[in-house]
């Protein structure tokens, strides 16, 4: 079955839209015009535990630790960054929920947090049972092969070498059920008409050494995380799952230059805090993670991960917009695909 | 390569600040992986922010260090007590601790340092001398159906160790590879056995199941032991092998070199399945396989050489593809990113002073550990003299910290304390606690390669026989399988 991609995505085409691209020249733009804020009542007075669900080596533990770092070097306020990895962020959410709604008490999270919630509404709704402090990495998905790859060369020719496989040819990814990963990869094999085996590698060692290694013909990634092999030459991208070219990779075209008309789902990281922390402890906290997120040694990081090439920032209204998007467009997405959405 | 190697040496050592970064990551390596629970990982995660305030080479250098001193760090502690530091160390419990019981600590503590050393220096020699190609052969031959195929070729022997019977044996591995799959499935990240509580969705954690099979059931034993009058303390004794006690299993230690520095160089998998693996080699070329499990030398000789042979082996994938090997490895690519440098191919053209500064720095640290080993050991075996009553308590204290810590749930300590009941239980039927960690250990590892080489091949398992390396190894397996079942017909009960 099908899926109707622009009968399933026009009314949403405006939200999505707006937090897709809200504007790929404001990347890395500082919009928080207040350098300081008094401390509400003395908040805080000691340091902040920041719940991490993922390991601290990875996409999630660099960004808390970047950001963590951003917030002390503005406040002087310490973060703790407490890692408590497992289940595709759902131990840490647990845990996070279980902790104090006292503000001391913040959580990172993906977009995984959405799509949880999407295919089973019990779990935590981000934008609703949490609030948004900042989302300060944006990113967008490529599909990647080896630099001296002689099968194909670029997106057409891969298409082509895969239908001609009958089902034999191999992608690496993360495509846990429910994934962004397979959700945007049925899209395009839909889309492509082509089928291809996806195999689901949950480290990105594996992951990018079995590309590297000839074990698998491609990879889903994001260019943040592979940017290592694509400076040393390693890795190509040959299609960019996003609405326009952006500048660093404008010789990649795009999906929808490609003939696939889907709304690109896109990767975020943001931090969050709990829905009944006390008001005033929500104000400062937003505070001081959007004006972090303006710090150079923050920037500097985004930079490395190639995430100012898309505007990263949303602040607290913005990233409701782009979760509660994201909630709707995976939930109509997962009842097509059959899945048992509760 | 030499005189790479002495440029290194000659910056490592001709700077006092560097030195005193060396001297902190070998003692602090060897602190936090002797303590259950507070591994190395620990210890890296908290100075990971500081780092930024070293050069390049002494940040990393600094990571390498404590990678090859906390790996051996928690063999102490595995042999004193029972209570291994790190998955890595828990073979090392399958007889360095029976030989603490048997007043043989002594010896146990000195193969476990002389033999980490020896590992750990041969394993970061051949890293010196063939980083590169090795990093490309092992990426072009080695996938997850070979991962899968090792695993298998592992736990075919795990039937022989510490079980009354091989089938009590087997069944000690199938109830470990039965606890191995609760929580989310590798692949589609479908919960399984989790009854609907979240925390389990992560499955059993190692350390707390480790810590609780080991630490908790050998209290529980001693205290009955101790009720019933029957309890003997551990006999008080700082021996070391001599140099023809440790000549004798010279083969051992190149062969869990071998493997221990084969495991360590696939992305991802690192020095816990080496250990495994170089005690499962040891068990299975041994022809006293029987004996293995009750205080053998030879175990813990393997176990310690190869978890050490690992660390130099998965600096190579990680220095010449930027693709790190385990936890603390990856840790190490947020340092390199911290000074703006990404580990990779072009690291050794960039930065090759920092390169060699690395390799220097961990070939020193493995000697470190047999100099800093030895002295430390002759210190704390005077542990043991500390009275049952005294030192259950502050075991159990420790071990409740340690599961707690590493992950900072309640769960992780009723699971500690369950798998302690558990293993006390079934200790006293025959049945085998290593089957069980082994089971446990290699069976999370062995489901999601398998499931990840099933997609590879289409689901057609004939295409495993297509890959040599693959072949080989479940061949080997089964012919091990066969053997093992033949043993279990003909042979008679062990009297215990």
């Amino acid at each position: 079955m099908k899926l109707n991609f622009k009968k399933q995505f026009s009314t949403l085409a405006l939200v999505t839209g707006f937090a897709v691209s809200a504007s790929m020249s404001m990347a890395g733009e500082c919009r928080v015009a207040e350098a300081s804020m008094d401390k509400p009542g003395g908040f805080p007075d000691r340091a902040l535990t920041m719940i991490v669900p993922y390991g601290p080596g990875g996409g999630s533990g660099q960004v808390a630790a970047a950001m963590a770092e951003a917030v002390t070097g503005l406040t002087g306020v310490s973060i703790n960054r407490d890692h408590k990895p497992g289940g595709s962020g759902t131990v840490g959410m647990t845990a996070y929920m279980a902790a104090p709604a006292d503000g001391y008490n913040v959580l990172e999270h993906i977009d995984d947090a959405s799509s949880a919630h999407a295919l089973d509404s019990s779990r935590p709704n981000p934008a609703e049972d949490l609030i948004p402090l900042v989302v300060s990495q944006v990113t967008f998905s490529q599909i990647y092969i080896r630099s001296n790859e002689t099968r194909y060369t670029d997106w057409p020719s891969f298409v082509e070498w895969v239908q001609a496989q009958n089902g034999k040819a191999t992608i690496a990814n993360v495509s846990k059920e429910g994934s962004m990963e397979r959700v945007i990869m049925k899209f395009i094999t839909e889309a492509s008409d082509m089928q291809i085996q996806q195999i689901s590698f949950d480290k990105g060692a594996p992951r990018y050494g079995a590309l590297l290694g000839g074990q698998v013909d491609a990879l889903f990634e994001q260019p943040g995380d592979v940017r290592k092999f694509l400076d040393a030459g390693n890795f190509k991208p040959i299609l960019t799952v996003f609405n326009e070219r952006p500048g660093v990779f404008s010789d990649v075209p795009t999906h929808r230059e490609m003939g696939m008309d889907f709304e690109p789902l896109l990767r975020f990281r943001g931090f969050y805090v709990h829905k009944g922390a006390p008001s005033e402890r929500v104000d400062w906290l937003k505070w001081a993670f959007q004006r972090a997120y303006c710090e150079d040694s923050y920037q500097a990081f985004n930079d490395s991960k190639f995430m100012n090439v898309i505007d990263s920032y949303r602040d607290t209204a913005g990233a409701i917009d782009m979760i509660n998007a994201a909630i709707v467009q995976y939930r109509d997405v997962y009842k097509e695909m059959g899945l048992d959405v509760k | 390569m030499i005189e790479n190697f002495l440029a290194g040496t000659a910056t490592l050592f001709g700077d006092p600040f560097t030195i005193g970064i060396f001297v902190f990551g070998v003692l602090g390596g060897m602190l936090f992986g002797a303590i259950p629970g507070v591994s190395m990982l620990t210890l890296a995660a908290i100075l990971l922010p500081f780092t930024a305030d070293l050069s390049p080479a002494q940040g990393v250098m600094l990571f390498a260090v404590i990678y090859c001193t906390g790996t051996y760090g928690g063999a102490i502690t595995a042999i004193l007590f029972n209570i291994p530091g790190a998955p890595e160390n828990a073979p090392t419990a399958f007889d360095g601790y029976p030989m603490t019981q048997k007043g043989m600590a002594g010896k146990a503590v000195g193969a476990a340092v002389l033999c980490s050393a020896i590992g750990g220096v041969a394993s970061a020699l051949v890293m010196m001398s063939a980083t590169e190609p090795l990093a490309q052969w092992a990426i072009m031959n080695i996938g997850p159906p070979e991962i899968f195929a090792l695993v298998f070729f592992g736990l075919a022997v795990a039937s022989s160790v510490g079980g009354r019977t091989i089938w009590k044996g087997w069944l000690s591995v199938l109830l470990g590879l039965l606890i191995a799959t609760i929580g989310q499935d590798p692949v589609g990240g479908i919960n399984r056995f989790n009854f609907g509580y979240s925390d389990l969705a992560a499955g059993i954690a190692f350390v707390p199941a480790i810590l609780g099979f080991f630490a908790v059931s050998e209290i529980f034993i001693q205290a009955e032991k101790n009720v019933s009058g029957k309890y003997l303390a551990p006999k008080f004794n700082v021996d070391f092998p001599s140099f023809f006690e440790l000549w004798a299993h010279k083969i051992a230690v190149v062969r869990s070199i071998l493997v221990g520095f084969f495991c360590g160089i696939l992305p991802g998998i690192g020095a816990t399945l080496a250990a495994f693996m170089g005690y499962g080699e040891a068990v299975r070329w041994s022809k006293n396989k029987a004996e293995f499990g009750t205080g053998k030398l030879e175990g813990v000789i393997s176990s310690e050489t190869a978890n050490n042979a690992a660390t130099g082996a998965a600096m190579i994938p990680l220095l010449a593809l930027g693709l790190p090997g385990g936890a603390l490895t990856a840790m190490m690519v947020a340092v390199f990113q911290m000074h703006d440098l990404e580990p990779g191919p072009l690291v050794f053209y960039n930065s090759p002073e920092l390169i060699w500064i690395v390799f220097a720095a961990m070939f020193y640290a493995n000697l470190s550990i047999l100099f800093v080993g030895l002295i430390e050991t002759k210190t704390i075996l005077y542990l043991l003299k500390i009275p049952f009553q005294f030192l259950a308590p502050m075991i159990l204290m420790l071990a409740s910290i340690g599961a707690y810590i590493s992950r900072g749930l309640v769960l992780d300590v009723i699971v500690m304390f369950i798998a302690g009941i558990i293993g006390f239980l079934l200790r006293r039927s025959g049945y085998s606690i290593p089957g069980i960690v082994l089971g446990l250990i290699l069976g999370k590892i062995g489901e999601q390669n398998f499931a990840q080489g099933m997609q590879m091949v289409h689901y057609d398992l004939g295409t495993y026989f297509s890959r040599p390396i693959c072949t080989i190894l479940i061949v080997a397996g089964v012919l091990t399988l066969l053997k093992s079942l033949h043993s279990a017909f003909f042979q008679k009960p062990k009297v215990t």
